[in-house]
């Protein structure tokens, strides 16, 4: 790989994308929209250029005398309210960016899904990268939209374009502008989470995300890599995090129904000023879905390996207190006991 | 504005009213970026990014996250801008 446009290079896992591509000394360009973040841009070596998904002409622009192309920023529903607007908007910037990139004629197109398109394992074994759910699940937005846009992937492959596919579990880490996955630690170190739903959950840290895409980028059309990390449950994540760093726990738990109807209620009266909700529904159907996944494939054949959890969760910790989210300094519970 | 020249108030008020989506002459120096504009986590790295690519200058994150009001912030950007000029006119001399 000689240089790579990377599409989403201003987000969580595109700008930590970004550093693993300029480590391997790949060229690097990036496209930006009026209103990317592009403060973290600025100090990196990366050429910038304007483009986003629903400008396919100057995607075609941008992916001009690039190797591979990482779609690393693709639609991500703010709020889950609208299944059909959802899978429209996805697969729209998808479309537009595969076929750009077979009008460019890239030889390696790299996509990020994410695990939550996985269906359930046959007996006998845990999920992995083949578990593809046959159909789309219309109860979830956030997978929905996800398993349409994924479904179009493999349509643009079909159609002769090079696609890899990377399936990431929850990434942690530096660099998450929008404050995603990374949102429950600050959420219990401020002790300000007011509830929450158990269920198996699957963490990464974003630099192995991003290690992944680099040595997926080699690997044959068709491809695809599992990159969950570690598996647990949400209770005993939270308690980590509060045991590691300070704060709570909520002490309300709520049943995955229950917390449905929540999540979509808060998310409901927060869309109209386009707020924050504490616990996103997508991230109650993470849970809902949630099961363990093995990273068999991505450690045999790109030779990945994972940091641990707690090293993972210090590097999330420590963005956020740049961030000035949480304190700089991390109070353990156990120093209070 | 023109890109590189120099921040005055009413050009740094009206990007965070761009960024906040509020009018500007609804913003007072006084006005507390987060607790009382609501600039989240992602809105300070847009006014930041934008402020750093419009007048070419480069900010560092830590520093940055330490401003608390509109005013903090238009005598931050006004110092960086000042320090960078001389410097870039000091090293071309």
């Amino acid at each position: 790989m000689k240089r790579a446009l990377v599409i989403g290079g201003t987000g969580f896992i595109g700008v930590n994308l970004v550093d693993a591509l300029l480590a391997e000394g790949v060229a690097v360009r990036v496209t930006t929209r009026p209103s990317s973040a592009t403060l973290l841009l600025r100090k990196r070596n990366v050429e910038r250029v304007p483009g986003s998904l629903e400008e396919p002409e100057a995607l075609e622009t941008a992916m001009r005398g690039c190797d591979t192309v990482f779609l690393a920023g693709a639609y991500y529903p703010r709020y889950s309210l609208d299944l059909t607007a959802a899978c429209e908007e996805g697969v729209r910037g998808v479309r537009n960016a595969c076929e750009a990139a077979l009008r460019a004629d890239v030889p390696r197109f790299v996509y990020t899904s994410t695990i939550a398109t996985l269906g359930p394992p046959p007996p006998g074994r845990i999920a992995d990268e083949r578990d593809v759910l046959p159909s789309m699940p219309e109860d979830s937005v956030y997978r929905g939209a996800k398993w349409a846009m994924e479904h179009e992937i493999e349509a643009a492959r079909a159609k002769g374009l090079s696609i890899v596919t990377t399936l990431p579990g929850g990434c942690v880490g530096p660099n998450d502008v929008r404050i995603g996955t990374n949102a429950f630690l600050v959420g219990v170190i401020r002790g300000a989470l007011p509830w929450f739903v158990d269920g198996t959950v699957n963490m990464v840290d974003v630099g192995d995300v991003a290690r992944a895409h680099v040595l997926a980028a080699e690997m044959p059309s068709g491809s695809r890599y599992a990159i969950g990390g570690h598996d647990l449950r949400i209770r005993e994540l939270l308690e980590r995090v509060a045991q590691r760093f300070g704060g709570r726990v909520p002490e309300l738990e709520l049943g995955l129904e229950e917390a449905r109807e929540r999540a979509s209620a808060d998310e409901r009266a927060a869309a109209p000023k386009r707020e924050r909700v504490p616990i996103p529904r997508e991230m109650v159907d993470l849970i809902g879905c949630g099961q363990p996944v093995s990273n068999q494939r991505a450690e045999q054949e790109l030779g990945l390996k994972f940091t641990p959890l707690d090293e993972a969760l210090d590097r999330a910790r420590a963005w956020l207190a740049r961030l000035k989210l949480v304190p700089n300094e991390p109070r353990r519970n156990d120093e209070h006991a | 504005m023109s890109t590189h020249e120099a921040p005055t108030r009413e050009h740094v008020v009206a990007m965070v009213a761009k960024i906040l989506k509020v009018e500007a002459a609804k913003i007072n120096g006084t006005d507390r970026l987060r607790e009382d504009l609501g600039m989240d986590s992602l809105a300070s790295l847009e006014l930041l990014s934008c402020i750093s690519d419009e007048l070419d200058v480069d900010i560092e994150l830590d520093e940055a996250m330490e401003l608390v009001t509109v005013d903090d912030a238009c005598a931050f950007v006004n110092r960086v801008y000042r320090e960078q000029r001389q410097g870039a006119s000091g090293s071309s001399s």
